[in-house]
C-alpha cells in the first residue's frame, strides 16, 4: 500500500515537473521533495530530487555552462596546437573580420573571440561560446579577406548550431550522467574532465559528423554574404584546398570530401540567391598578414 | 438554400481576404544584428537617427532595394540596411529550456566568473587546466581571448573601409 502511494507521489511529481513553468517546476519539485522528507520517506525525497537532475540532464545546456565548456576546450586546443601565435596586428585583423561576420549571424547575441594558432597544419576549430581558432598554416593558404570571412563563417556556424554541445549532450545521456552543470563540474572535476576530453577527441581527432560540417559550410557562405563578401570566394578556397590536400587520408578522417562540400556550397549560393559581389579585399588581407605568416 | 450558402461563403472569403491584406501591410521585422544603425536616408552617408539593439521590433513602412524604411515602437522612423533585420525574432541568450535545464542541474552561480567579456578563467575551467597539465602561458592565452575587446565603432569603421554591409556602393 505504501509502495502504491509512493509510486503515485513520484508520478504526480514527475508529471508536474514536466508540465509546469520554470519557477513553478522548481517550487513544485521542492514541495514534493519536502513532503516526502516530512513523511519520513528519505528515499522518495532523493528520488524526486534525482528526477529533477535527470530532467536537467535531458534539457539543453545554458550559456553560462557553455562558456565553461568552451573555455576548457579552448585550453586543450591551444595546448595541442602550439599555443597562440603572438602577432597583435594579425590577431586584431582576424577578430575584426570574424566579428564583422558574426554581427549578423544567426546567434548574434553572444561574444565571438578569434585567435591564430602557431601551427603549420591547415585547420580551424570552434569551441562552444564562440572560441574560434585558425592555424597559421590555414592563413598561409588564404588569398583574400572574403576567403577568410567564409572560413570564419563556417566556424561561427558550428557555434550557432551548438554542434559540440550537441555531442556533449548526447554523450551525457549515453553515459547516464544526468548533471553537467557548473556545480557538478566543481564537485566532480574528474567526471567533468572526462566530458571535456571526450568533446576534444571528437573535435580534434575524430571530427564532427559530416552533416554538421556540411551544415557549417552552408552557413559560412550565408553569414559572409550577409556582410557583403563574395560567397564564391569559399568555392575558390575549397578548390585550392582540394589541390593541396590531394588524397591526405588523415584530413578526410575529419572532413567530408571536397566534391560533396563544393556541391553543397554551390547549391546554397544558387538556392539562397547569394550575390557574387566581387568584394574579395585581397589587398587588405595581404597588408594585414604581410610578413607575419 | 444553395444560393444562400454560396453567398455566405463568398462573404466569408471577402472578409478573410480583407483581413489578410491588412496583415500584409503591417509587416513586422526584427533587428538581427548585435547593433544596427537607423539612418535618415537610404545610404550609409545619411545621418544616424537611432542605434538599434538585437531583437528590437520594427514596422516596415516601405522597401527600396536593399534598404527598408521602418518605424520603431517609440515611433521613430528611418532607414535600415536589409541584412540587419530578419522576419523572425532572433533567439537571445538561453532559451527557456536551457534555463530550465540549468536550474534543475542546480548550477552554482557563485562559481561563475566568466560572464561575457569578464576576465579570468572560471573555477571549473581552472580545475580542468590543473588536471590536464595546461601551462600558465596557455591559461593566459584563453584568458586574453576571453577578455579581448573590439568596440562596435571599430567594427563599423572596419566595414566602412571595406565597403561592406550598409557601406557597400
Amino acid at each position: 500500500m505504501q509502495n502504491k502511494s509512493c509510486r503515485g507521489l513520484i508520478v504526480f511529481g514527475l508529471v508536474l515537473l514536466s508540465t509546469g513553468s520554470l519557477t513553478g517546476c522548481l517550487e513544485i519539485q521542492q514541495v514534493a521533495e519536502n513532503a516526502a522528507r516530512g513523511s519520513g520517506n528519505e528515499r522518495l525525497a532523493k528520488t524526486i530530487h534525482g528526477g529533477g537532475n535527470l530532467i536537467g540532464g535531458l534539457l539543453p545546456i545554458g550559456y553560462e555552462e557553455e562558456q565553461t565548456i568552451g573555455q576548457a576546450i579552448a585550453l586543450q586546443v591551444i595546448a595541442r596546437y602550439g599555443g597562440v601565435y603572438d602577432q597583435p596586428n594579425l590577431t586584431r585583423y582576424v577578430n575584426l573580420v570574424g566579428r564583422s561576420v558574426a554581427l549578423t549571424c544567426d546567434r548574434a547575441d553572444i561574444e565571438y573571440r578569434f585567435a591564430v594558432l602557431n601551427h603549420d597544419s591547415i585547420n580551424a576549430f570552434a569551441a562552444p561560446a564562440g572560441y574560434i581558432f585558425v592555424t597559421r598554416g590555414l592563413l598561409k593558404t588564404i588569398r583574400n579577406e572574403a576567403e577568410l570571412a567564409t572560413v570564419l563563417g563556417h566556424e561561427i556556424g558550428h557555434v550557432t548550431q551548438k554542434h559540440i554541445l550537441d555531442i556533449i549532450q548526447r554523450s551525457k545521456q549515453i553515459a547516464g550522467v544526468a548533471e553537467a552543470g557548473l556545480a557538478f563540474a566543481n564537485k566532480n572535476p574528474d567526471a567533468f574532465k572526462n566530458v571535456i576530453d571526450g568533446a576534444v577527441k571528437k573535435l580534434l581527432d575524430e571530427g564532427l559528423d559530416q552533416s554538421k560540417e556540411l551544415e557549417s559550410d552552408r552557413l559560412g557562405v550565408i553569414f559572409a554574404s550577409r556582410v557583403g563578401y563574395d560567397p564564391t570566394a569559399y568555392v575558390t578556397f575549397l578548390d585550392r584546398l582540394r589541390t593541396i590536400k590531394g588524397d591526405d587520408q588523415a584530413f578526410f578522417k575529419t572532413h567530408p570530401n571536397f566534391s560533396n562540400r563544393l556541391s553543397v556550397v554551390q547549391s546554397t549560393i544558387r538556392e539562397q540567391g547569394l550575390q557574387a559581389t566581387g568584394i574579395l579585399l585581397a589587398d587588405r588581407f595581404s597588408r594585414s598578414s604581410n610578413g607575419t605568416l | 438554400m444553395n444560393h444562400r450558402c454560396a453567398l455566405l461563403a463568398m462573404m466569408v472569403s471577402f472578409v478573410t481576404a480583407l483581413t489578410m491584406t491588412d496583415t500584409a501591410f503591417g509587416e513586422t521585422v526584427y533587428v538581427a544584428a548585435k547593433t544596427a544603425q537607423m539612418r535618415s536616408g537610404k545610404t550609409s552617408l545619411d545621418p544616424v537617427v537611432a542605434s538599434l539593439k538585437l531583437g528590437e521590433t520594427l514596422e516596415v513602412v516601405k522597401r527600396d532595394n536593399r534598404w527598408l524604411q521602418v518605424q520603431t515602437t517609440k515611433g521613430v522612423t528611418g532607414w535600415i540596411y536589409s541584412s540587419n533585420v530578419s522576419a523572425s525574432k532572433p533567439a537571445g541568450g538561453d532559451n527557456e529550456l536551457a534555463a530550465l535545464g540549468r536550474s534543475f542541474r542546480r548550477t552554482d552561480a557563485s562559481s561563475v566568473t566568466a560572464s561575457a567579456g569578464a576576465r579570468g578563467l572560471d573555477k571549473a575551467s581552472e580545475g580542468y587546466a590543473n588536471r590536464s597539465g595546461i601551462t600558465q602561458q596557455q591559461r593566459d592565452a584563453v584568458d586574453r581571448m576571453t577578455a579581448y575587446k573590439i568596440s562596435d565603432e571599430e567594427i563599423q569603421a572596419f566595414l566602412k573601409s571595406g565597403r561592406l554591409g550598409e557601406y557597400a556602393e
